[in-house]
């Protein structure tokens, strides 16, 4: 959870609208090895979240599959834990459960957050202040503050580290959503369509919407990783998933009453969060310097 | 800057009222009763002393009541007692105290040293093969989960040499804790660092100085460093209240005695005196620190005016 979003409103250019421009996008974005790895770890990922049942030869919580905490064998490449569960399984069926997250989170954040910015850069004056001023409060506070008041209100789940997660990111996307807005309220487009007389509504989602979408795409890939992290610190606390649940966390956290005598218990899932969040983090370093119009003249 | 500082005052001052106003509404938020959610745990609590309790804690009288008059007991130093134990909540806040921010500002050091380092010398070798590995380590770096890094520095440097005890409090403690919090951040700050200092390297004072004949080394050190550097002790402040927040976990991971833990064992037990209270004494630590970074920049940089 001590992991932090380094982007400020990145100076990217609209995402690409036709198909042939789109094309050209992606050939742009999968130049950089970085992006190619990233998008290569988190194809990985969700196949095997898709195909876990496919994928996981032991039932993820069926105790006694094997010998309680045996090393990684050819029988159980991860090993077993202390109920004799396959670590392997676990760890599959575990991806369906971090990306679930990761996506969730994001998308209340997401949701909230550029609502919140849209009104506040579009409606301007004390609903302005209020709001942006609110924002400010909130940040100062860091995001593992928030989320730890929200698992204290809502009680410990891995719903409820989810929605958690998810509120303490909000004011991040409110601050890059009213920074975009800003820009694009002083444009021409904008005025002239003020000035033929569009309505609110259509202001806001037609015209605005569109023109700050890449910003926040860029921010929200990068952002799936801090989710991650911070909703597999707080089962690591005890605060999100319970046992048995196979979320990587949970593991981990299970793991660590016997680590020394069993290692790779909490290896793996460790290794599994690192790997999941790179693949976001390279992804969303890609999709920055494709979207930049000054990396994409070179 | 006297205006400047006044300004930040009265903000810092807003957000701990803020502060306060949330931390009264955090208990009515939580969703059932809170009194038989704190007193679940203990099963020999009748229907009268928990209308007795909640007396206590005035959770019967209107809402705005009960934030004068928690207003008015914070404002005497008193948090409340905790549920178990009925300890005073600010005396058990203000032990571990120390330990979080020694815990902090350690890491901040090692964040700074280890974080700014790295990010000079990719800046510096742009391109190069020290470039990418620096940036790879960095882009690893951000995304290895703290609490797992502190388990493995744990396995390594405990369990298998044998150099630093497991857990616990003091200095001898400190080391373990201290670079998991601090490696942590460091990755983040030395991708911040040389996108600081690739604008700084590239202005055209840098030409001039080289073009003047200056020796390389003068280049850099008057020249680049000092210039990059403000954006670095610009950045104090907001890496100060990630250490605070990553505290919280790192502290649970090594037994470190801080605010964090007592936090976390507060959640688990429905203990919303101390968690009230942990909120406020965490906002307060945080707006008072970056209050103090601020001020310091202002006097550093003297281009910068705040009028």
């Amino acid at each position: 959870m001590t992991q932090q979003i380094t982007t400020p409103t990145p100076p990217v250019a609209p995402l690409p609208s036709k198909n042939r421009e789109f094309r050209r996008f992606l050939q742009v974005l999968f130049r950089s090895p970085g992006a190619k790895i990233g998008g290569v770890i988190l194809l990985v990922t969700t196949i095997v979240a898709i195909f876990a049942p496919a994928i996981a030869p032991f039932d993820p919580l069926e105790m006694g599959v094997g010998s309680t905490l045996q090393p990684p064998s050819a029988e159980h490449w991860f090993g077993t834990d202390d109920f004799g569960r396959d670590l392997f399984s676990r760890i599959v069926y575990g991806s369906r459960l971090t990306l679930r997250i990761g996506l969730v989170a994001v998308f209340i954040s997401m949701t909230a957050g550029v609502l919140l910015g849209m009104v506040a850069g579009y409606a301007g004056g004390w609903v302005e202040a209020v709001l942006m001023r609110g924002v400010d409060v909130l940040f100062s506070f860091t995001e593992t503050l928030i989320a730890l008041a929200a698992v204290a209100v809502l009680g410990p789940s891995l719903t409820n580290a989810t929605i958690a997660v998810g509120i303490s990111s909000i004011p991040f996307y409110a601050r890059v959503t009213y920074g975009a807005v800003l820009v694009e309220k002083n444009k021409e487009y904008f005025k002239a369509a003020q000035a033929v007389g569009a309505k609110h509504f259509r202001l806001i989602f037609r015209h605005i919407l569109p023109n700050i979408l890449s910003p926040i795409i860029v921010v929200a890939t990068v952002g799936v990783s801090v989710a991650v992290l911070s909703a597999s610190a707080l089962s690591f606390l005890g605060l999100g998933a319970q046992p048995p649940s196979p979320e990587w966390g949970a593991i981990l956290a299970a793991g660590r009453d016997y680590f020394r005598r069993a290692p790779w218990v909490t290896t793996f899932p460790g290794l599994a969060i690192a790997i999941t969040v790179l693949g976001f983090n390279l992804l969303g370093d890609g999709l920055r310097e494709a979207l930049d119009p000054q990396q994409r003249r070179s | 800057m006297t205006r400047y500082f006044i300004k930040r005052l009265l903000g810092g001052l807003f957000t701990i009222w803020i502060t306060t106003i949330a931390v009264t509404l955090l208990i009515h938020l939580v969703p059932g009763d809170p009194v038989q959610i704190m007193y679940a745990q203990s099963q020999s609590t009748t229907p009268e002393q928990i209308e007795q309790i909640r007396r206590n804690l005035g959770l019967d009288r209107p809402i705005y009541e009960q934030y004068i008059m928690y207003m008015g007991r914070v404002l005497q130093g008193d948090f409340g007692t905790t549920i178990r134990g009925n300890q005073p909540v600010l005396d058990l806040l203000l032990v571990r105290l120390p330990n979080t921010l020694l815990l902090a500002v350690t890491s901040l050091i090692i964040t700074m040293v280890v974080g700014v380092t790295a990010g000079f010398f990719a800046a510096y070798k742009r391109g190069t093969w020290i470039d990418t590995t620096l940036m790879t380590g960095a882009i690893v770096g951000i995304s290895v989960p703290s609490f797992w890094l502190g388990l493995m520095l744990i396995s390594i440097f405990s369990v298998r040499l044998g150099w630093f005890p497991v857990s616990g409090t003091n200095l001898n403690n400190l080391v373990l804790p201290a670079l998991t919090l601090g490696l942590a951040n460091a990755a983040s700050v030395s991708r911040l660092t040389r996108s600081s200092m690739l604008d700084v390297l590239s202005q055209d004072y840098m030409r001039t100085a080289r073009a003047k004949g200056l020796a390389e080394t003068l280049v850099l050190s008057r020249h680049a460093f000092r210039n990059g550097m403000i954006n670095v002790v610009n950045m104090l402040g907001l890496q100060f209240t990630y250490m605070m927040g990553g505290a919280i976990v790192v502290e649970n991971v090594f037994a470190w005695n801080g605010i964090g833990r007592l936090a976390i064992q507060s959640i688990f037990q429905r203990d919303y005196p101390t968690i009230q209270g942990f909120i406020l004494i965490f906002a307060t630590v945080v707006v008072i620190v970056s209050i103090v970074l601020d001020l310091l920049y202002a006097w550093i940089d003297p281009r910068i005016t705040y009028n």
